[in-house]
């Protein structure tokens, strides 16, 4: 069904494929762009994909300029500062992220700063109040995955007066996205299952929220669909370079649905989650996913429905039946996981104690997700949830 | 309905939407909790791209002041993008979150400021609007307890005099 009225945008160039990180200082180039500064951190650097990075400067025109490898798990006002002060001291002229979300989010806030020429970053918080054109940024994963390199939004976390903030706007898409699978093959087991399941729960999101569309709907199916058909074999056996590289697509084309789209309740509680008790994106989308969809049937039932065949559900039954195939569909995915590599799937088993469900809720009815979702999300919706998935 | 009819529509609603917070924030006792954690002092403006109309609200104790057209320096900003944006919300034809859904309106400001700002005003409207159009266009429409229905019927008895009030403001 097409929607009244909808936006759609996803401007970034995708270079997909084996080998495609050599494919870097020709993309730098035709952006006009000569020294890259490195954004990265230590995991990756320990995993040895930054010297994957630096051989394919080797035979190029372009250079390193620089190397920031000190990016948090959660960013900040701090780091980005850092970062800005790096790009310009070194005489930098292109943002090259290698990691996962929190590198691409530091980026893009960095970018922001050099190209509005302030630290100041309170004042862009919101949706598009960028006006100058960004400095060239080409985003290369290295887990799969938030989506970061295809989206338009950014947060980071403000020391001064602790509070995360979040700008959204078209100048933050990135240039160009790299998949090479061999940025993913370091990934161990139960990250690529956290970050596979952050993949699958951004396209399920984006299919039965209010922001919909047909074209994001598309995306959503064919990401179900690699994720689905990858990721145990991904987590199974990890030197898989074409299920790595379909892992690293899914996760992509569902960071552009969910970009287009928007998410619902099950990110407003992974983000609450996340800031209150620490625990990893994708592993509290993995314990919320199922529990989000189930409270959704009420509203959602006919388009959760629409997923069961994708998920590997038969389906039967009228549209509840369905739906209800396709939720028990990623419960068996999420037993499946935590058999193969203990990925949680309660808040138990995440680490979350009892006494922190309240502070989870309050916190999560004030993330804009809740927004897009298709039932209403109160404190004590959100409560509930949160027992449940305990 | 032609443009100008249109500016007026949203001018109205929203000089309504501003004086009916004051008025509901006076009594209430859900709008004051939910405005409890609010910083004193706290600005929201909501408007419409390129230059209005717009209102002005600030939290002052434990009501909302209902500061008038304008923008006034605010924290926050909703925006509607232009009249035709601002017209079905606020000519109650559709939702907040449907409003947002087709990007009819961008936010200036923090976004967990914006969700407050947004529940206290669902808060407002459950009382200045009536029942039949909150159940066409919200997600949960509220049931009121006779309590709620009688505070509703003041509230909708003061709102034109709390509007004549606030007229030149």
């Amino acid at each position: 069904m097409v929607p009244q009225y909808y936006e759609f945008c996803c401007p970034v160039k995708t270079i997909s494929g084996l080998k495609a990180l050599s494919n870097l200082p020709y993309e730098m180039t035709l952006l006009d762009a000569r020294r890259a500064l490195i954004v990265t951190d230590q995991g990756v650097v320990g995993a040895g994909l930054i010297r994957q990075v630096e051989s394919v400067f080797e035979a190029s025109d372009c250079r390193i300029g620089a190397l920031y490898d000190r990016t948090p798990p959660d960013s900040s006002s701090a780091v980005v500062n850092e970062v800005a002060d790096l790009f310009a001291n070194e005489a930098c002229d292109c943002f090259v992220a290698v990691g996962g979300g929190s590198c691409m989010d530091t980026a893009k806030c960095a970018n922001m700063i050099v190209t509005e020429g302030t630290r100041d970053l309170m004042q862009f918080q919101g949706a598009e109040r960028l006006k100058k054109p960004m400095k060239p940024f080409i985003a290369v994963p290295t887990t799969a995955g938030t989506g970061s390199e295809v989206t338009l939004a950014a947060v980071i976390f403000d020391q001064d007066t602790h509070t995360k903030m979040a700008f959204t706007s078209y100048r933050l898409f990135p240039d160009v996205a790299i998949l090479d699978p061999k940025m993913t093959m370091t990934m161990p087991p139960k990250i690529t299952a956290a970050t596979g399941m952050d993949a699958l729960t951004h396209a399920i999101e984006a299919y039965y929220c209010l922001q919909k569309n047909p074209i994001s709907d598309a995306l959503a199916l064919a990401a179900i669909k690699l994720i689905m058909e990858n990721l145990v074999a991904c987590v199974e056996h990890g030197n898989d370079e074409h299920a790595r590289l379909a892992m690293a697509n899914a996760a992509l084309i569902a960071g552009i649905s969910f970009s287009n789209s928007m998410v619902g309740v099950v990110h407003a509680l992974a983000h609450a989650c996340g800031g209150v008790c620490r625990v990893p994106h994708g592993v509290a989308n993995a314990v919320f996913l199922p529990w989000g969809m189930e409270s959704n049937l009420g509203k959602a039932a006919d388009a959760i429905a629409e997923l069961a065949p994708v998920l590997g559900a038969a389906p039967s039954g009228d549209a509840k039946d369905q739906a209800k195939a396709a939720i028990q569909a990623v419960r068996d995915l999420g037993k499946r996981l935590n058999g193969l590599c203990g990925l949680p799937t309660t808040l138990r088993e995440a680490g979350v104690s009892e006494d922190k469900l309240e502070a989870i809720a309050k916190a999560a009815i004030n993330d804009g997700s809740v927004t897009y979702n298709p039932e209403e999300v109160t404190y004590e919706d959100a409560l509930e949830i949160l027992k449940k998935a305990y | 309905m032609g443009y100008k009819a249109k500016k007026a529509v949203v001018r109205a609603v929203l000089s309504a939407l501003g004086a009916g917070f004051e008025v509901v924030s006076k009594r209430n006792a859900e709008l004051k909790a939910e405005i409890a954690d609010w910083e004193d002092g706290r600005v929201i403006s909501v408007g419409v791209l390129p230059d209005g109309p717009a209102i002005a609200l600030k939290k002052e104790g434990d009501r909302i002041r209902y500061l008038g057209k304008g923008d006034h320096n605010p924290t926050l900003k909703v925006l509607f993008k232009n009249v035709d944006a601002a017209f079905l919300p606020l000519a109650f034809q559709m939702g907040a979150h449907t409003a947002f859904a087709q990007h009819r309106a961008i936010l200036h400001g923090n976004v967990a400021k914006a969700m407050q700002t947004t529940r206290a005003m669902a808060i407002v409207q459950t009382y200045i609007t009536p029942g039949f159009i909150l159940r066409k266009i919200t997600k949960r429409p509220p049931r009121l307890t006779a309590a709620q229905c009688l505070f509703k019927a003041r509230v909708l008895a003061t709102l034109p005099i709390a509007l004549a009030v606030n007229m030149r403001k």
